[in-house]
């Protein structure tokens, strides 16, 4: 069973991120499963979602508290969202607009406000991260992006050019700064 | 034949889903975190014509349970969801459902009870609920609370009492799983149109629920207790036949796993009793002889399962979400430590309470708390 665990703000679009991923390891032949943290939800508050993938029948309903992947969608979380607690193995994927990397733990980056903002992404919080964001994860997990691609189409048919191609870009851009 | 569907959705979806396969005629329905979302969706299906059921938004639970006392009265199959607070308002009502013997079908959503406010789960709201004369089930899964729903119905109309189905707020109900959707047909053969040999008609006037000598009310509550107690054959008879049409199974009363062998015995309700599958797999790597006892239904209590399910001189560790007040621990200890007495005196019962307020139960911290209790006297 892989474990990730997405650290972000409120408004960012962590839940929808975590559903796309467990989506995402169904239509790989996989079990998924999404927990996303509710809070007492405020707009730009720190949030958290868990996300499990497995071969076999998921029976974890706990948050991830040792996750193997920490997604952390705004760079400023990076130092808490580690501290919260990782696999001693875990990576980290991060979107930040320059080369950041963690402390023991293979590292991945992706620019994904800049992403989003080129494919004219954009909620009421600023630039919508989470398709870009599952582009990458997706990259990282080495799910293959035709399914990456079928997921967002199954989520949103006919959502066309822009998100395909946001996702599509992160996929091929994020990059391994420690291995 | 058509063959399942496998869909991805949430634990209060799944309830939806479960109510309108069900083809319920009533929903009358009052909005309470976390249940909410079963509500909204129901209240969307019957807006959109997918549920041709009669939907009634009401100013609070008490009037919810009224109205689906007096739908089931007039006969029809009646569904609804709250969640703490909201079940302890209804709490007058509930008895009135039961004394009534109305066969109706409501999700309980479990959360904290105020005060102070909590949002997320703990098994205080159900459990408080135990002398009202409801069945009770408690689930574990997203599937579990989509099949349990269809099996509640079954056993509610069967015998004219009604059931409560339970599975914990956020980690079931706002959990994304994958899930598996029966054919309808399959569905329409297990469960058939609710047939009530008794229902209040307009057309040929009765009178019901009259006040009572004592003569006359001790049999009906008498006819109550016992009835509850008959229903457990049913409960084992619908998910018998629940997993011959679909081929599904969650358990019947009980649900164990690796408990043959076993020396420790972790007993628990709900979505932590999933969680604890894993923490039995990391003691039994540690070489304990670990195994899992989860009661599926907590009302009736399944004593006779649990007495001959448990392995000779089992340490029993009971991990309850709840309080007893007036005792240490909780109420599920409670409930074992009552039947057991005088049947099994070889069992040890050990106790701890946990999770309250929705405070995160991982497989780690389950597996470690049972090693602790394990060197407890």
């Amino acid at each position: 069973m892989l474990e990730l665990r997405i650290n972000g703000f409120g408004g960012q679009g962590s839940v929808t991120l975590a559903h796309l991923l467990a989506q995402a390891a169904l239509e790989n032949g996989n079990q998924g499963q999404a927990l996303p943290f509710f809070g007492v939800e405020r707009r730009g508050a720190p949030v958290r979602a868990a996300v499990r993938m497995s071969a076999t029948s998921i029976h974890a309903h706990s948050q991830c508290e040792l996750p193997d992947y920490v997604v952390v969608m705004s760079e400023k979380l990076t130092k808490e969202a580690v501290n919260e607690g990782i696999n001693e193995f875990g990576a980290v994927i991060i979107n930040a607009p320059h080369a950041v990397a963690v402390e023991k733990h293979p590292t991945w980056q992706v620019d994904a406000d800049a992403i989003a903002r080129e494919a004219g992404l954009f909620s009421a919080d600023g630039p919508f991260i989470n398709i870009p964001l599952f582009g990458a994860v997706c990259r990282v997990l080495n799910i293959p992006q035709n399914i990456m691609e079928q997921t967002i189409l199954n989520k949103w048919p006919g959502s066309g050019e822009r998100n395909l191609g946001a996702a599509g870009k992160a996929y091929n851009t994020v990059t391994q700064i420690r291995g | 034949m058509k063959a399942a569907q496998v869909i991805m959705d949430t634990g209060a979806h799944a309830a939806a889903l479960a109510v309108k396969s069900a083809r319920v005629d009533v929903v009358p329905g009052y909005p309470i975190t976390p249940q909410t979302s079963i509500m909204e969706a129901l209240a969307a299906m019957v807006e959109n014509g997918e549920l041709h059921a009669r939907f009634i938004p009401v100013e609070g639970e008490h009037s919810s349970m009224a109205a689906a006392v007096a739908a089931s009265a007039a006969g029809a199959r009646v569904f609804t969801a709250t969640s703490a607070n909201g079940l302890l308002y209804m709490h007058d009502v509930l008895h009135m459902a039961s004394g009534g013997r109305l066969p109706v079908v409501m999700c309980n959503v479990n959360r904290g009870i105020f005060a102070p406010w909590t949002l997320w789960a703990d098994h205080q709201d159900s459990m408080s609920q135990r002398d009202t004369g409801w069945i009770q089930y408690h689930c574990s899964s997203n599937q579990e609370v989509f099949n349990t729903i269809l099996q509640a119905f079954r056993v509610a109309e069967q015998i004219n009492i009604p059931v409560m189905v339970n599975f914990d707020g956020f980690a079931i109900s706002h959990c994304l799983m994958p899930l598996t959707l029966p054919p309808q047909e399959d569905i329409d053969r297990f469960l058939p149109l609710h047939e009530p040999e008794w229902r209040l008609d307009p057309a040929h006037p009765s009178s019901f629920s009259n006040v009572t000598n004592a003569s006359e009310y001790a049999p009906f509550r008498q006819m109550l207790s016992e009835d509850i107690m008959a229903a457990i054959p049913l409960v084992k008879q619908a998910a018998q036949e629940y997993k011959d049409i679909t081929g599904m199974w969650d358990g019947d009363t009980i649900d164990t796993y690796r408990l043959e062998d076993a020396e420790v015995v972790a007993l628990a309700v709900n979505s932590m009793a999933a969680e604890l599958r894993l923490s039995i797999d990391i003691l039994r790597e540690q070489g304990i002889k670990a195994g899992l006892l989860r009661p599926r239904l907590y009302l009736p209590f399944p004593a006779e399962d649990i007495i001959s399910v448990l392995p000779k001189n089992a340490q029993v560790m009971v991990l309850d979400r709840n309080y007893n007040f007036g005792h240490p621990g909780g109420i599920l200890a409670a409930e074992l430590k009552s039947v057991l007495f005088g049947r099994r005196n070889d069992i040890t019962v050990k106790n701890r309470v946990m999770g309250i307020g929705g405070i995160d139960l991982t497989r780690r911290f389950m597996a470690a708390e049972i090693r602790a209790m394990m060197d407890e006297k």
